[in-house]
Parts: C-alpha cells; sequence; structure tokens
C-alpha cells in the first residue's frame, strides 16, 4: 500500500535497510499486510521453579515481497508463563519448530495450537490420539508444526503442550501454554469508544494486555505496540498499566479446569460479535475473549481492579490492577 | 505518538537507528504495567502419601527460597478439594497467617520476606504438610527462626520441646521411608545433617533423627469377632490412589484379607461402619468424594456413590439402621438407606463452613454430634426431626466426637483450645451446652518438654468412650501417645506410647469379658491393642501383608478408621444381638455374638428402641 510504493523509488543500496525498518513497523502492529510466512523455533524448557515454560528462540518473517526480518528481539530472551505470544495477521503462515530443552526428560512435548488451520501432522498430539504420528519433540528431535491462519481465524488463541508426562493430556497446567493473535487481515475490529460502537484499526491499539486465568491464578504478558511489539512477562497477578485515553485491547484465556469470571473495574466493553456491551465474562478451559477499550473512558486516571468473580478465587488472590496514569 | 513513530521510521533514511536509541531511552517511561510474583518455587499438593505438598524438582516437602521470593501452592494431583492454611510462620510475616475459610482447587502464590520456617498444611486433612523454609544466604545453616507462631495463637520458641515436636513430625509425615516399619527389627528414622540455625545456633537436623526396636506381640486373650483396620496409605498395583481396608481375626489375631477397591481406584478409605447384620462395610474415601458399599465376607464391591467434597466418617442410627455419612469437605451430613446401594434420603446441612469431621450417633439414636473441623464448633442434630443447634466451643479444629451413655459427648480439638494446647471438649447433647474443656497436656511442660504426671497428650484425633462408659481412650498423634481419661473425674489416667501418627481407636470385645482398645496409626503398620481391665498394652498386630505382592508401597501403613465387629457399643450390639435366630446372621456372626458375656451384649431394655426413655438410661 503507501509504503510498498514507497519502496518503488527508494536506491537499492539502502533497500534491505528501509525494509528492515518496515518490517519492524510492522511487527508491533501486525494487522496492515497479510500472506507473511513466519519461521518461528521455540523451545520447551524447565523453570527452576519445576514448572515448565516454552521459550522463543528465533521469530522470522518473510513478507510477499520475499523480504525476512528478524523480529526475535520482541521477545523475552528467558521463558515466560504464558509463553511467547506469537502475533500474526489472518492470511499468514507459520512454521514453528519446537525443541526439547527439558532437563533430565525424554517424555515427548509438542505444541497444539488452536483456531488455525494446519493439517493432521501438525496436531501436536501421540498417534494414539490423532491415528498419525507422534507428532511431538523428543531430546535432539525438534518436530515442525505448520499452520495457516487462513480467512476466518481472527482471534485470540491458545496453544499449548498436548503430550508431555501424559500422552492424552499434556503438561499445559505445569506452564506450557502460550497465545497466537491473529489480527484481522482488513485491520479493523469493532469497539465502544466514546460511548460509540466504533470500527477501529488493529494499528491504533497501543498494548495487548494477555490475562491467562488457571486455578485461581492469572499469568500475565504485555505486548507493547509503542515498542514495536515487545513483549513484557507479567507473571501471576500482575498490574497492567496504560495511559489515559489509550486503546488497548485485553485477551483473557482460560485452562485447567475452573471455571471463572473475569471482570474489570470502571470499564466495559462490546461483547464480540454482538452490540451487547458487558463488564465481565465467563472464562472456561480454552474459552477466550478479546476486547478493546479505551483506558479510563468515563471514569479516569486510577488503580482499577480486575478479578475472578467466583468468590473462593478472589479469596485465594486471583486479582490484579489495571493502572491508568495521565 | 505511536503513529508518529512508525512514520518517521518509513519515510527518512537513517531514522531507523535514531528510533531504537529512542525506545531505548524511553521502554522505561512507556511500560506502566507491573510484573506480579514469578514463583521461585512450587509446592504441588497430591493424593500421594507423605508428600502431601510436593517440590516437582525434587519430589521433597520443603521449598527454600531467599527472603523476598515468591512460593506457588497449588493443587495438581488431587481428586477432592483442600483449603492452603499456616500451620506455623514466623511472628510478624507480612500477610500471614494463609487460610481460606472452605476447600476449593485453590492455588496461592505468596512472596515471603521473613528467614524461617512457614508450615502448610489442609484443614481438612490436617496432617498433609508442606514447608516452606526462607533462608538468609548470609547466615550459617538454613534459617528456622527463633520463633514459631502457631495458628492457634501461640507463640513459641523454636527451641522449644513442642517445636522440636512439630520439625520432626513434619520430616516423618511427609517422607514414607521414616515411617515406623514392623516387618523391619528396629525403627531407624535417621534424617540428614543438613545445618539448621535456630534462634542463632546451628544445630544438624539429624539431631531429629529418632530408632526404636520393633517388637510385636499378640495379646494372650483372644478377642471376639474380627477388626477392620483402614491402611489408607497402601499404594497398590493396578490402581493410581492408595488404601485398602485390612480385615483381622481377632481371635487368632491374623489378617484375613484386604479390600483394595482395584477396579474404582478406591481413594484413600479413612473409616467406616456396617449394618446390624454385619453385612456391609461402607466405606468413605476421604481424599475423593465417594462412598463404597462392599460385602463384608467376600469384599465384593457392591456400589460406589459421589457424596460429596471428603466424606470422612460414617456411622448408622441405632433403631432404624439408616446411615449417616459426614462431608468433611462441605457443611453436611448425608443421611442414607443402608444396603447393597444406599440411596440418600436427605442432607443435613450442620451450618456454614463447618466441614463436619467424626461424628458420632448417641446410642438411643436421639442425637448426631458432628466436630466441625473448619468452625470451631460441635453441631447437635435432633434425629427426629433433623433441627440442628451449632455450638461456638473455641475449639481449633475439632476432629472427633464419641458419647457415653448419659449423652456426654467428647469431642478431640486437634488444635487445642487457645490457650489449652490441647484439649477435649465435653458437650451435653441433651442440653446442647458446651460443659467443658479437658485439658489433655497439664503435665507437659511445651518449652522443656518435662511431663509431671499422664495429662501427655498432643493434637488428639479419635477418641471414643469405652461401652462401660468408664474411659475416654484418646489418640494423640504429635505426643504419639494414649491417653486414658477417667470419665468420673474427668482426669487423664494413664498416658501409653503409640506410634508416629496416632489416630483411630475402638473398643472391640474381649474373650471372657471386658474390652480391648485398638489403636492405628498413620506412620506405623502396626495395631496396638489396650486391655481396658489392666489399662496396659496387651499386644501389637502386624497391619503389613509382606507377602501380598500387589501391595507395592507403604504395606500396612496409614492406619486410620477402626471397626472393630461385633459393634461393641450399647445401641448397636443390642440390635444386632436381637437378629440371633432370626436368620438375618451368618453362622459367623451367630457365633460371636455365642460367645459374648451378658455385660457385652448389654441391656434388654436397650433392645426395643423407641421404648427407652432417657431418664431410664441415666439411672
Amino acid at each position: 500500500m503507501v509504503r510498498s510504493t514507497a519502496t518503488n523509488f527508494i536506491p537499492p543500496t539502502v533497500f534491505a535497510i528501509l525494509a528492515l525498518s518496515i518490517f519492524i513497523v510492522h511487527a508491533g502492529q501486525s494487522g496492515q499486510t497479510s500472506g507473511a510466512a513466519h519461521l518461528i523455533t521455540m523451545k520447551a524448557v524447565n523453570l527452576p521453579s519445576g514448572q515448565l515454560a516454552y521459550q522463543m528462540v528465533s521469530h522470522k518473517i518473510k513478507s510477499t515481497a520475499g523480504e525476512t526480518s528478524d523480529v526475535t528481539g520482541r521477545y523475552s530472551p528467558e521463558p515466560t508463563i504464558p509463553g511467547p505470544a506469537i502475533v500474526i495477521t489472518e492470511g499468514d503462515k507459520v512454521e514453528v519448530t519446537l525443541q526439547h530443552a527439558i532437563a533430565k526428560s525424554s517424555e515427548p512435548v509438542s505444541i497444539h495450537v488452536h483456531g488455525v488451520h494446519y493439517k493432521i501432522d501438525s496436531d501436536g498430539t501421540m498417534k494414539a490420539l490423532n491415528g498419525y504420528a507422534d507428532e511431538a519433540a523428543f531430546p535432539d528431535q525438534p518436530y515442525t508444526y505448520k499452520w495457516d491462519a487462513a480467512l476466518g481465524t481472527a482471534g485470540t488463541w491458545p496453544y499449548h503442550d498436548h503430550t508431555f508426562n501424559d500422552p492424552m493430556v499434556g503438561s499445559e497446567d505445569k506452564g506450557l501454554f502460550g497465545t497466537l493473535i491473529v489480527n484481522p487481515r482488513n485491520g479493523k475490529t469493532e469497539a465502544i469508544i466514546d460511548g460509540e460502537i466504533t470500527d477501529i484499526g488493529v494499528d491504533e491499539i497501543k498494548r495487548e494486555f494477555i490475562l491467562w486465568m488457571h486455578e485461581t491464578t492469572f499469568w500475565g504478558m504485555e505486548v507493547n505496540n509503542i515498542l514495536e511489539g515487545k513483549e513484557i512477562p507479567l507473571w501471576t497477578n500482575p498490574t497492567v498499566g496504560a495511559k489515559l485515553g489509550e486503546k488497548v485491547r485485553f485477551h483473557i484465556l482460560g485452562m485447567g479446569t475452573a471455571f471463572h469470571t473475569f471482570h474489570l473495574h470502571g470499564h466495559r466493553w462490546l461483547e464480540p460479535g454482538t452490540t451487547n456491551v458487558i463488564d465481565t465474562t465467563n472464562i472456561g478451559p480454552v474459552f477466550r475473549h478479546a476486547f478493546v477499550l479505551k483506558a479510563g473512558e468515563g471514569v479516569g486516571t486510577g488503580q482499577w481492579h480486575y478479578h475472578c468473580h467466583v468468590v473462593q478465587h478472589m479469596q485465594s488472590g486471583m486479582m490484579g490492577s489495571f493502572l491508568i496514569v495521565e | 505518538m505511536n503513529r508518529k513513530l512508525k512514520i518517521a521510521s518509513s519515510t527518512a533514511l537513517g531514522m531507523a537507528l535514531a528510533t531504537t536509541v529512542a525506545l531505548a531511552e524511553k521502554t522505561e517511561d512507556v511500560i506502566i504495567s507491573r510484573p506480579g510474583l514469578l514463583p521461585s518455587a512450587i509446592l504441588e499438593m497430591t493424593d500421594e502419601p507423605g508428600p502431601w505438598f510436593k517440590d516437582p524438582v525434587d519430589g521433597d516437602s520443603l521449598v527454600v527460597i531467599k527472603p523476598g521470593e515468591a512460593v506457588m501452592i497449588k493443587m495438581t494431583d488431587v481428586a477432592s478439594e483442600h483449603t492452603i492454611t499456616s500451620l506455623l510462620w514466623q511472628p510478624g510475616a507480612e500477610k500471614f497467617p494463609i487460610d481460606q475459610e472452605k476447600p476449593s482447587s485453590s492455588s496461592v502464590t505468596h512472596a515471603f520476606e521473613k528467614p524461617g520456617l512457614y508450615v502448610f498444611t489442609c484443614k481438612v486433612h490436617p496432617y498433609m504438610f508442606g514447608a516452606v523454609v526462607v533462608d538468609d544466604p548470609k547466615t550459617e545453616g538454613l534459617d528456622i527462626g527463633s520463633e514459631i507462631q502457631l495458628v492457634t495463637g501461640a507463640k513459641v520458641p523454636a527451641t522449644s520441646d513442642i517445636a522440636t515436636k512439630l520439625l520432626r513430625t513434619f520430616f516423618v509425615a511427609t517422607t514414607p521411608s521414616l515411617w515406623r516399619d514392623y516387618t523391619k527389627p528396629t525403627w531407624d528414622a535417621k534424617l540428614p545433617a543438613i545445618p539448621l540455625n535456630i534462634a542463632g545456633s546451628v544445630v544438624g537436623l539429624d539431631a531429629l533423627s529418632v530408632s526404636a526396636p520393633n517388637a510385636l506381640s499378640k495379646p494372650s486373650t483372644p478377642g471376639v469377632g474380627e477388626l477392620w483396620v483402614n491402611t489408607q496409605f497402601e499404594t497398590i498395583n493396578g490402581k493410581k490412589k492408595p488404601g485398602s481396608a485390612t480385615q483381622i481375626d481377632v481371635t487368632t489375631w491374623t489378617i484375613k484379607k484386604k479390600v483394595k477397591g482395584v477396579e474404582h481406584d478406591m481413594n484413600h478409605p479413612h473409616n467406616m461402619w456396617t449394618d446390624r447384620a454385619y453385612k456391609y462395610i461402607y466405606q468413605t474415601e476421604w481424599f475423593d468424594k465417594k462412598l463404597t458399599t462392599f460385602d463384608r465376607e467376600s469384599g465384593k464391591v457392591y456400589s460406589t456413590q459421589t457424596l460429596g467434597e471428603n466424606p470422612s466418617h460414617a456411622m448408622s442410627r441405632p433403631g432404624d439402621d439408616s446411615l449417616y455419612v459426614a462431608i468433611n469437605g462441605e457443611d453436611k451430613v448425608v443421611k442414607l438407606t443402608g444396603g447393597e446401594r444406599p440411596s440418600v434420603q436427605m442432607n443435613i446441612n450442620v451450618g456454614p463452613h463447618t466441614g463436619p469431621h467424626g461424628h458420632h450417633i448417641t446410642h438411643d439414636g436421639k442425637y448426631m454430634v458432628t466436630p466441625n473441623a473448619l468452625a470451631s464448633s460441635v453441631s447437635v442434630v435432633n434425629l427426629d426431626n433433623n433441627q440442628v443447634t451449632e455450638i461456638p466451643t473455641g475449639g481449633v479444629i475439632p476432629i472427633a466426637a464419641w458419647g457415653d451413655m448419659k449423652n456426654q459427648i467428647y469431642v478431640a480439638n486437634l488444635l487445642g483450645s487457645p490457650p489449652l494446647l490441647s484439649s477435649l471438649t465435653v458437650i451435653d447433647a441433651s442440653t446442647k451446652k458446651k460443659v467443658k474443656d479437658i485439658d489433655l497436656a497439664a503435665d507437659y511442660d511445651p518449652v522443656s518438654g518435662k511431663t509431671k504426671g499422664e495429662a501427655y497428650g498432643l493434637l488428639p484425633i479419635q477418641t471414643p468412650v469405652s461401652p462401660d462408659g468408664k474411659y475416654v481412650v484418646t489418640a494423640n498423634t504429635l505426643s504419639g501417645t494414649i491417653t486414658v481419661l477417667d470419665t468420673a473425674t474427668h482426669q487423664v489416667v494413664k498416658s501409653l506410647p503409640c506410634e508416629p501418627g496416632c489416630h483411630g481407636v475402638n473398643f472391640g470385645m474381649k474373650n471372657g469379658g471386658g474390652y480391648y482398645a485398638y489403636v492405628a496409626s498413620k506412620f506405623a503398620n502396626d495395631l496396638i491393642v489396650i486391655d481396658m481391665d489392666t489399662l496396659e498394652i496387651a499386644g501389637k498386630i502386624l497391619l503389613a501383608t509382606p507377602e501380598d505382592g500387589q501391595i507395592v508401597g507403604n504395606n500396612g501403613m496409614g492406619g486410620q478408621g477402626v471397626l472393630p465387629l461385633p459393634i461393641a457399643d450399647h445401641g448397636w450390639i443390642e440390635e444386632t444381638a436381637k437378629l440371633v435366630g432370626s436368620g438375618k446372621l451368618t453362622a459367623e456372626v451367630e457365633g460371636w455374638l455365642k460367645a459374648l458375656t451378658k455385660e457385652q451384649k448389654g441391656s434388654e431394655r436397650l433392645s426395643t428402641f423407641g421404648k427407652v426413655k432417657e431418664h431410664e438410661v441415666e439411672g
């Protein structure tokens, strides 16, 4: 579009540098281009606590124009729970190679993704379940999954292990889970902004707050689009923060066995696909719910509480803050 | 600002580099979010006997962290709900104690600042222990602290005898290899020589090691009938969850069989009862939601049904033989019909957040009394109209109750009645009033550990009244003692040595008259037999069956519920005696009843229910 025509009159010697800078930009806003190919390598590792986690090793993006950019730097250099948030656009294709780096174990570990298309060889399950093959990484034996974010797959989706220590279930509850965000190809999403249901550009979203609800804990991650998609691990029951008036997107996901009711004080949002205005949503295992809001709209700055509204879960500390500053 | 950055970087050469520098400078300003706690260690709650709070790294029940680090405690491999509750902690520690008002599947993440020992438990299953040691790397040895704050409100020096006992019990309870195995000639609970820093002095953990010879002996006088003991911690090939019911012939003191519930993965069988014809054994599964009914003679499982969170004890009502099962993880007792497939008749709610554990039904069938483990109270239920009266007692974790013929109910408070370290509360079921607290550890000095008399029982659990009404025999799990209380004087007249994890007590018939008290312990595989005529230990019987290859671990361990047959208690024995000659009893059971003395068989007037008035009984 504008940018690709711009490249037409750039001298070839500086083309590569510019292309790289464009990619940094795209990486942050994701939603403007489509059809890119993502080459990703991740590993599954142990944390010192005994939990397991995914860690990004490398993420390269090959554009439709054939240019490759390396966006590995946007991820945490350490393993995180939730795992790396992979942000792509409807129409993109992804190849994820998983390495087994779990010490003292030869148990298979996998990535099973929700939402996007894939062939039977990329299910991330064992042959006992898929009837086809053991689709998992073993020590020194990585496994590559191919995902197709085909038309109709836009949304926020979970990915998780489906094999480790339990060939039927896997070890998602030990920390092997992460987030795949597929932005819509048209770059638009609906939100209530200044009291009106409005189409806003995905590129207007300043911050993505990912909150996984597991047992009685929120596990958080921020993707900061101001910082070109930098990922900030937020661990358990964090404070997520924005500036007053910024458009931010929450991604609330569930896993495990418990059912939750996510509630954020002082804010309301559009129930996706409807015109209903809500301020609480039910989150069961692997349910996912994403919404955009304008930070502090109508209520101003402050430390706005968010929590699971199941009383027992609140009593166990399943809560955090949405901090809005000037 | 975002848009401006993008435009700048995509239209001007050289700006990419400048933008990167600018980004590095402003990253701190742009990120407003603040991370929450990152757990440095995890304790995963499990149904596995011993490592109830398991560190996934090494399988221990203890994690060591530095000040400022956080621990996540979560429920990983559990079939029922639990609480995550501070048992002891460092005085003044921020945001302590940790607790929930009722069981759930919660996880808790907590940052620890003050160096020292912190122990967690589950209020429903108060021998599930997990520990966090916050160790200041600058000091020598693992920091235990100089004082320990107990959940009861007491604060004790870390060097005190009670603190040492708690520490040893923690390691023994959580480590099956340290349990007392009577298939070996000696008990050697050897702890590693890890240096501990207790109140500034460095001592080795191995100072807590214990060693004692193991001697078994059969009582010289046989009993009448048989005995069922829940060997709750046995691990069994073919099922994931532990536990069995062990049947012992008390005429020969030999094990007849073990009912393992392999087909339905029987989970922590805890306590049993039977019907008046002794055809069925009703078995609670305490770390689960189920009641299982099996055939007493064949062991065949007739039915398994879900009743609620953590069913603990079962008891029948004399008169109509209906069955009452306490749902320890909830607020109710479930009333069921008896039979192969007991059917639920009603739920009796005994009060909000009560968690009833070892309830008792009075001999006349009039009242049910529930010790409310989660509520510091006792509820009295009038079984004729199901009216409930909840009586606050001040006891901490009231865990088991038993009544005498005058409907005086003795309630064991696992963690005492502050300021009493160890106590029984006496309740009058008829007037629905608390009568008094009895100090079970009046003769014990918690600091020096010295005892000056028989009243030495710490952390009491089962506490039945002898069928002749003379004594209350209490299993005390922390002191490893069995106390005998005289009901006439309310004085502890005897303290006998028990095993680690001393837990279950009940009375059976002694051949020729009189009673035996049978005592089972969680962390040992023997059964102690006490002669109630002499108040001395008459023998110790092995609960392990080493020849049984299906038992792969903890053989004979986990002694909890004890059910002697014939049931020695008045109210029940008369109900069965009534059936002699009716064809409803097997020849074996008829034989047991024939072997009883008149006193053991009980009063004629108790044999027709509904006609007995309370004053007659009292007289």
